[in-house]
């Protein structure tokens, strides 16, 4: 029972992470139909950016369990990633938008060995290291099940993440233009919305969103590695099928899914095998809901 | 045109052919190193480089067969077996005599093939699955030793030094980490001992979680992990924080400090690693003096033992080149199966090699992870 509550713990945690990139690749794909292969190397450049500025604030004296200078630490990678994001965008897509989508494709994966050779080149090629002890080690012994305060923190920061970017595509003005310019560009740009500037606004929000998780997985695991966007990229992005692509909340639900199956696939089958039964899930998934677990929306995607 | 003309012209060509023809015996010998220099592994790659320069400039300092100068090829294949192919074609097509590599030895087997029916002598350094041997390839050699021997080695240090009776084997599904965990698990369960689980990680995951709850639920004395240390410093984080209290014991790709970084030194005391030793520890006067010129070149000691292992690669094929007079990967082969013998290496002494082109004898030792995060040999 400790065990399959353990395992339930490790997967949402792993499938919180997937959930967080996820969402990159989902809200792109809703509003350019294009699927973002820089996503991955975005969140990946998070990560390493992250490691910089807690590497300068602890250099600045302050002690690694300064919570609270991680907030700015977090916002400024988050803004500096969007940075990279919006010229990705002008540099990488936008030229290519009236060429069709594999152009545009084929231009993401450019991005991608772009971003990856970039950050190969300024930081090494070899594994790099979190400094420890960010978070106080504070531990609940839950029926056998081992839950750490650090791993509270990262669920709710990406709980919070998540549903602050729900709300703000449902409930706010930009998020309504934002859906409007998902459902067709040329009748969002006859109601007078600038459709240029929703995609400048998705490429600031969905890199903003991968950057956070990549400081965050590069805290909690404590080890980041130049090429882990194409890992945790394929897997979100296979969560964000699952799901339903474009389709925020089928992104985290897919996100969480993929985490859980993984967790229990290895703990009652074999960790050899998890990927062969995660993937033959998805593929019966998809058999049984062409469109993803929550995608039935057809006509209002994201 | 005059027939003085045509004579002179001729005569004329013949002496720039005699000319160019006087330098080509002077020419350097091509030697090729093969190596992950960026990706996954580029810390051995990297520390491959270093040795091998180091060995190339004593050795250039005199020549070799009258003279010549080595001259090394290099080919980054990145520890990946698809890059491995196009660099050994690569070092084919450069006129490589002989190579050194690779590092994994899922990058050594399909290059061994090229290699082979390009007829070029190759000397891996550090690639110790046991089938890449198997294939009756007459110019494949290796400097280190089998998995099968560390496998033997691990099996009774678990059960006789640790009395762990019940374990755990777990390898990447990497070529080496199979094989090796296979190994152990053969000779561990020959010698009384109760395996309980044999699984793979997937190496490109960081949440190991999973599966060590799975394992800590089995209940193990000892867990004997046989993949990479990038692998093994997460494993070994992860399950201090899963609260775990069995022994962990890995492989040899695990003897590099990189592991006690990643994983923190409160999870990575305590735990063991089988391996060759490391080269402070290396017995013999040329071990010493060439760790002590590579302090003094680089102003750190090597940091794994594959790195020497990769000069001693050079070295032998230097040595095969001196004995045999030739460049010639058949002479060569021939002398290192039957005549090469008891050569004082940088990696100890190298007794030989048999008919497999294996390296002859075993250094296998256990180390302990010390609280000042150091690899201290165990007694």
């Amino acid at each position: 029972m400790g065990q399959l509550l353990q395992q339930f713990i490790n997967g949402l945690t792993i499938g919180s992470f997937y959930a967080l990139i996820a969402l990159g690749y989902t809200m792109v794909y809703g509003v350019l139909k294009l699927i973002n292969f820089a996503h991955g190397d975005l969140f990946m450049l998070g990560a390493y950016l992250g490691l910089t500025l807690i590497g300068i604030a602890l250099g600045a004296g302050l002690s690694a369990s300064m919570l609270l200078s991680l907030v700015p630490i977090l916002l400024a990678v988050m803004g500096i990633v969007a940075m990279v994001g919006i010229a990705l965008e002008r540099a990488a897509y936008r030229p290519l938008y009236r060429a069709g989508r594999l152009p545009a494709v084929v231009s993401a994966l450019g991005a991608s060995i772009f971003l990856q050779n970039f950050v190969m080149l300024t930081y090494g090629a070899r594994y790099r290291v979190y400094p420890k002890g960010i978070f106080p080690e504070v531990l609940w012994t839950i029926g056998g099940a081992r839950l750490y305060l650090e791993q509270i923190i990262m669920l709710v920061l990406a709980f919070l993440l998540m549903t602050g970017l729900y709300l703000f595509v449902q409930r706010t003005r930009a998020g309504t233009a934002m859906r409007a310019v998902a459902l067709d560009h040329d009748t969002a740009r006859l109601m007078g919305i600038d459709v240029y500037r929703i995609i400048t606004l998705v490429f600031i929000i969905g890199p903003a969103l991968g950057a956070a998780g990549g400081v965050m997985v590069g805290i909690f695991y404590g080890r980041i590695y130049f090429t882990m966007g194409w890992t945790y990229g394929l897997k979100a992005f296979i969560a964000a099928i699952l799901g339903g692509i474009g389709n925020i909340p089928g992104a985290m639900l897919g996100g969480v899914l993929l985490g859980i199956i993984e967790a229990l696939a290895t703990g009652f089958v074999s960790d050899a095998w998890k990927n062969a039964i995660a993937f033959f899930i998805l593929v019966l998934i998809l058999i049984l809901r062409p469109r993803g677990l929550l995608g039935e929306r057809v006509a209002e995607k994201l | 045109m005059s027939k003085k003309l045509l004579i002179s012209i001729t005569l004329l060509l013949m002496l720039s052919i005699a000319v160019g023809c006087k330098p080509a015996a002077k020419e350097p010998i091509k030697i090729g190193l093969q190596a992950p220099i960026t990706g996954e592994y580029a810390y051995e790659g990297e520390g491959f480089v270093k040795v091998i320069d180091l060995v190339v400039e004593q050795i250039n300092e005199k020549g070799i067969l009258g003279g010549r100068k080595i001259e090394i090829v290099k080919c980054d294949d990145m520890g990946k077996p698809d890059e491995s192919s196009k660099c050994a074609n690569q070092l084919v097509s450069a006129g490589v005599k002989a190579v050194v590599g690779s590092y994994s030895s899922t990058c050594t087997e399909p290059a061994s093939e090229i290699y082979n029916e390009a007829g070029i002598l190759q000397i891996t350094p550090s690639s110790t699955a046991t089938r890449l041997s198997q294939k009756g390839f007459q110019r494949f050699f290796r400097v280190c030793f089998l998995d099968d021997r560390q496998g033997l080695f691990a099996a009774k240090f678990m059960l006789e030094k640790l009395g762990a009776d019940t374990a755990v084997f777990l390898h990447d599904n990497s070529t080496y980490a199979k094989g090796l965990a296979e190994w152990a698990e053969k000779y561990y369960k020959e010698a009384g001992g109760n395996s309980l689980l044999i699984d793979a990680i997937n190496p490109e995951d960081t949440d190991f979680k999973p599966i060590l709850t799975k394992i800590k639920g089995l209940n193990p004395k000892a867990v004997y992990f046989t993949g990479y240390h990038p692998q093994g410093g997460l494993l070994l984080k992860q399950s201090k924080e899963l609260g775990a209290d069995f022994y962990w014991v890995m492989g040899n790709a695990c003897n590099n400090p990189e592991m006690i970084d990643i994983a923190g030194l409160d999870a990575a005391k305590g735990t063991y690693v089988t391996t060759e030793p490391l080269p402070k520890d290396i017995p013999g006067d040329v071990a010493k003096k060439f760790y002590n010129d590579f302090v003094a070149k680089y102003g750190e000691p090597p940091a794994s033992i594959w790195w020497v292992m990769a000069g001693d690669a050079l070295r032998v094929i230097v040595k095969a080149m001196e004995e045999t007079n030739s460049t010639d990967p058949a002479k060569m082969a021939e002398y290192l199966h039957n005549e090469f013998a008891n050569y004082p290496g940088i990696t100890g002494n190298i007794i030989g090699f048999d008919e497999k082109g294996d390296r002859k004898g075993t250094v296998h030792v256990a180390y302990v992870i010390t609280d000042a995060g150091e690899f201290e040999l165990v007694k």
